[in-house]
């Protein structure tokens, strides 16, 4: 709102105007546009008056009084919550991206209760708060224990955050996936809802809130030390381990609480402080004050939102954890130009010198990792459950099994040899370890577009798909390269590709969940990959495509040599360095676009592959490429074998199995890494 | 209704008239099947398909999710012999495939897995369940079309003459003890907050109908047949019957108590709330049977002021 230079103001930095303006806007806005559709019924007046009496012979007075005003209370309730929760993990772990979503506290949360809607209803019944709590802690423990001898350095907190929330949240989609019928109304509570019906639940929960806020509010001041620096902290006599390890705890019990009342409202934790800091909060206490405030205002708008849309869609409900997605995803993409680039990812200033297994012969290894796609390939084929339990398939009678187990088998390995050799090419790229198809969105960006097309009825079978697909990766690595230029792709940057990603697909999955119906299961079984779909048409199709790909990218060994040795050296070398660029671009794109088809989007393979290939002891570009193709291969084999016979007759998407042995082997790869 | 089912009738024993010879063709919503002979080894791939079978006196040789058919639908009873060949959303292709069926019986929801299922067995698909669908009378199509298929003509219109008779009688009860008005919304609990309301495009809708009710909800569902909303959403609706369907959540009649959002509600005040045990809401053909007596017998009984 003002014009006033923060730079002009040597002494003390003064808050900006525009702070406590824009805040009380969004509030009073929200309110407003909330309370438009009573005032056809009840005066202004009296629908101020709503939040302490009503008219019992005015059913509307009655109805605002006990749907209207609570569902408001508890959103400014909650988002308060969530907003100095937010500003609390940031400032212990001094992260922008740090919130009680990016950590897995929700998804920890949401994981359960769901395990104790299933296998300890009595709980349920007792005390939900109990569940979440446990899941919530199971989830930031995790986190902890995985990053503790790294000292809780900051993006590897968020890494270890997001990859325990894919992990948990894998684990969710399977358990609704076999149990859907069982787990109805999960689907709903999932989803975030702050429908009320009466004033408990938000006197329930207000005392709750209100203890905690309070011991949140007496670690202020230790909190204003972690500000100097761990080691000046610890100096001047803060304990800085314990101190975290509180306020962690505090945030997770706050989270939990919330979670157990009215389900997953992801991102208002996220985007509150960011909000307040963006518009200038700077010291602790404005920007605990101002996040807090924040929040109420975030999810009141969010909540409305969410409240008219459910109208315009003749009342069938529209989530409010769909809306504060759909609000989250432009508010951290916003905080992208506000953000400093001091941040490294783990590996990333020790890279590659810190992290080098010793090299290994490459045919050794590739003959290795050969050896054991055959096996896996033998038994895939051979050895698997039937109707009159297990029974071993000879040789001769693999043409009939093959119609069944081939082509998913094959269509599986090639999807994660694509995802291999498209994730060494883009950590080549980005010159970072840790840059993924996943993480940073491109295999998101295939998806999203397909989800688009799904969701638009347009059905174009399996080319257009690969072609749409290809277009979206395209886009997203596009995007990425374009930020790159600006931030030289490193730090939060490069997480944010794949953080909105996620954003945005969970407003839709919410979405449909909410909705009910068999969409949401359709929708899930797609998004995690359904080889069992697969015809041998199209496995040979992806066959003819992989294999001229990888071709290709074998051509590219130069370039991909000279790429991270920088702009200047690289052209000096005679490389052209922009045609090089869009060369590898697009082959990448294609390649994650043809597995994202396959396998959904959330696989890990293209993480997890090239830096086994690493460990494995292959530095060079083209041994590196190889043995990813195979490793990916040979992951995404087991997925599939998996899938088929451990729920059998039931089966599970390949691509949420190799998300769970890709997130085990990230977490703990994560961990190990911290040792050396 | 009558004149509806016998045109229905007549045009579904066109279009399955045996074409010449033994082989006969029959035209669906996956393109056209021959068959030479009735098919002995059927699979069903959803509840709505194994319903059908079993009220034709066919058992199947193989389900899709079993256990769940026997805990939701639960009626007709499902012989516990039967083979379960995955879950209804990805069913193991290679266990249908050993069952070695002569006919597999789905829906469109199976769409991009047709093309497998026709090299195991012939496949009739049928949805009753799908965008702009009225699912009562494509229940029917589907009964009268599986048993022309099966050589069960006469079960099936046993059948329906039976539903139609049972409706007739119940239509007739309702009116005399004067229980047609006001109109009815169907609703079933999802937790404290959130109902699933049951739409004027649900199977439902034709028990209401037939019975000479009318719905209260005034706009239509997703294309099974419903809307999730937040509880309040009934207040949109006072002039109205609840009738509650099971399964309940536990606790529900004391928390709804304690709100006089709830005991203000004019159905509320009117001792207009109704409990009925479950049919399955996105069954066949029986489950308006099912409907119909019950809701019959609930509103004959007369309402209360909770779900109790």
């Amino acid at each position: 709102m003002s014009g006033e230079a923060p730079l002009a103001t040597p002494s003390r930095p003064k808050m900006p105007t525009r702070l406590p303006a824009a805040i009380i806007l969004l509030c009073l806005l929200a309110f407003f546009a909330s309370a438009l559709p009573w005032l056809q019924q009840l005066s202004p007046l009296q629908l101020v008056s709503i939040f302490w009496s009503y008219d019992g012979d005015e059913y509307a007075s009655v109805l605002a009084h006990f749907s209207w005003a609570p569902r408001i209370s508890m959103a400014l309730l909650i988002g308060c919550a969530l907003g100095l929760s937010g500003a609390i993990t940031q400032q212990i772990l001094g992260n922008p991206l740090a919130s009680p979503t990016t950590l897995g506290v929700e998804s920890g949360g949401q994981f359960g209760i769901t395990m104790a809607t299933l296998f300890a209803p009595g709980l349920l019944a007792l005390s939900p708060d109990i569940a979440a709590v446990a899941g919530g802690l199971l989830a930031i423990g995790l986190v902890i224990l995985l990053t503790w001898r790294l000292g809780f350095s900051p993006v590897t907190v968020i890494l270890a955050g997001l990859v325990v929330t894919f992990f948990l949240g894998a684990i969710n989609m399977a358990l609704l996936l076999i149990k859907g019928e069982w787990l109805g109304n999960l689907f709903i509570w999932g989803a975030g809802s702050l429908a009320q019906n009466n004033w408990s639940p938000f006197f329930d929960l207000l005392p709750k809130v209100l203890i905690i806020a309070t011991l949140m509010l007496t670690l202020v001041r230790p909190l204003q030390l972690l500000q100097l620096g761990q080691t000046s902290a610890s100096a001047l006599g803060a304990k800085v381990s314990l101190l975290r390890a509180t306020s962690l705890f505090l945030v997770v019990a706050m989270t939990s609480v919330v979670v157990s009342r009215v389900g997953v409202v992801a991102f208002v934790g996220l985007a509150a402080p960011v909000l307040a800091r963006l518009l200038g909060a700077r010291t602790l206490t404005e920007r605990l004050f101002w996040s807090t405030l924040a929040g109420a205002g975030i999810l009141l708008a969010a909540d409305t939102l969410a409240y008219w849309t459910t109208l315009l869609s003749d009342g069938s409900l529209v989530p409010t954890g769909t809306s504060t997605a759909l609000i989250g995803g432009p508010i951290i993409l916003l905080a992208l130009q506000g953000f400093r680039n001091d941040h490294h990812m783990p590996g990333h200033d020790a890279s590659p010198t810190g992290f080098l297994p010793p090299r290994r012969n490459p045919f050794q290894i590739a003959g290795l990792l050969s050896a054991l796609l055959a096996i896996t390939i033998v038994l895939s084929m051979s050895w698997s459950p039937g109707l009159e339990g297990w029974n071993w398939t000879p040789l001769t009678q693999w043409t009939d099994a093959w119609v069944w187990r081939g082509p998913r088998l094959m269509a599986a390995i090639l999807a994660g040899m694509a995802l291999g050799m498209a994730g060494t090419l883009i950590q080549r790229m980005t010159g970072n370890p840790m840059g993924s198809p996943e993480l940073l969105g491109i295999s998101g960006g295939a998806a999203l577009v397909m989800v688009a097309l799904a969701l638009a009825g347009l059905d174009l079978g399996r080319a257009g798909q690969l072609a749409a697909a290809t277009l979206g990766a395209c886009g997203a690595l596009g995007l990425l390269l374009l930020l790159a230029r600006k931030h030289r792709f490193s730090g939060n940057q490069l997480l944010l590709g794949g953080l909105a990603l996620y954003v945005f697909m969970d407003a839709g999955l919410r979405l449909a969940m909410a909705t009910g119906g068999t969409v949401a299961s359709k929708l899930l079984n797609w998004m995690y990959g359904s080889t069992w779909l697969i015809s041998e048409i199209e496995a040979f199709s992806l066959l003819a495509l992989v294999v001229s790909l990888g071709g290709v990218t074998l051509l590219t060994l130069r370039p991909l040599t000279l790429l991270p040795l920088g702009e200047t050296s690289a052209s000096a070398l005679g490389l052209q360095v922009p045609r090089a660029r869009l060369l590898l671009l697009l082959l990448a794109a294609a390649l994650t676009a043809a597995s994202t088809v396959v396998i959904g989007p959330l696989s890990f393979v293209g993480l997890i592959a090239p830096h086994l290939a690493r460990v494995l002891g292959q530095q060079t570009v083209g041994k590196q490429l190889i043995a990813a193709a195979l490793a990916g291969g040979l992951l995404l084999a087991i997925a599939d074998y998996l899938a088929r016979l451990l729920v059998y007759p039931n089966q599970l998407p390949a691509g949420l199995l190799a998300a769970l042995v890709g997130g085990l082997y990230f977490l703990w790869g994560l961990g190990r890494h911290g040792k050396n | 209704m009558s004149i509806n089912l016998k045109t229905l009738l007549l045009g579904s024993l066109f279009l399955a008239l045996p074409a010449f010879g033994m082989s006969q063709s029959w035209t669906h919503e996956g393109g056209t099947l021959n068959l030479d002979a009735p098919p002995k080894r059927i699979v069903a791939l959803n509840w709505a398909a194994t319903e059908t079978l079993l009220l034709l006196g066919i058992t199947p040789v193989g389900v899709a999710d079993k256990t769940g058919y026997s805990a939701w639908v639960k009626e007709p009873e499902l012989p516990a012999n039967v083979a379960n060949v995955g879950t209804r959303v990805a069913p193991s292709l290679e266990t249908i495939a050993e069952l070695k069926p002569d006919l597999i019986v789905t829906s469109t929801e199976m769409a991009p897995a047709h093309e497998l299922l026709e090299r195991i067995a012939p496949t009739y698909v049928i949805s009753v369940y799908k965008p702009d669908s009225r699912p009562f009378d494509k229940a029917r199509e589907m009964l009268l079309v599986l048993g022309a298929m099966l050589d069960r003509e006469a079960k099936a219109k046993a059948v329906l003459t039976d539903i139609e008779q049972t409706l007739k009688q119940k239509r007739d009860l309702l009116k005399q003890a004067n229980q047609t008005d006001p109109a009815i919304a169907l609703i079933s609990f999802q937790d404290n907050r959130h109902v699933r309301i049951y739409t004027k495009n649900s199977l439902y809708q034709a028990a209401l109908d037939s019975l000479g009710l009318t719905n209260a909800w005034p706009t239509l569902g997703n294309y099974w047949g419903f809307t999730s909303t937040g509880l309040e959403a009934v207040a949109q609706i006072p002039n109205s019957r609840l009738v509650v369907i099971e399964p309940l959540v536990p606790g529900l009649a004391d928390s709804l108590e304690e709100s006089p959002f709830w005991t203000y509600l004019p159905p509320v005040r009117n001792q207009q709330i109704y409990r009925i045990p479950s049919a399955w809401s996105f069954g066949g053909v029986h489950q308006i049977k099912i409907l119909a007596e019950t809701l019959t017998d609930a509103l004959l009984k007369g309402g209360s002021n909770n779900v109790r």
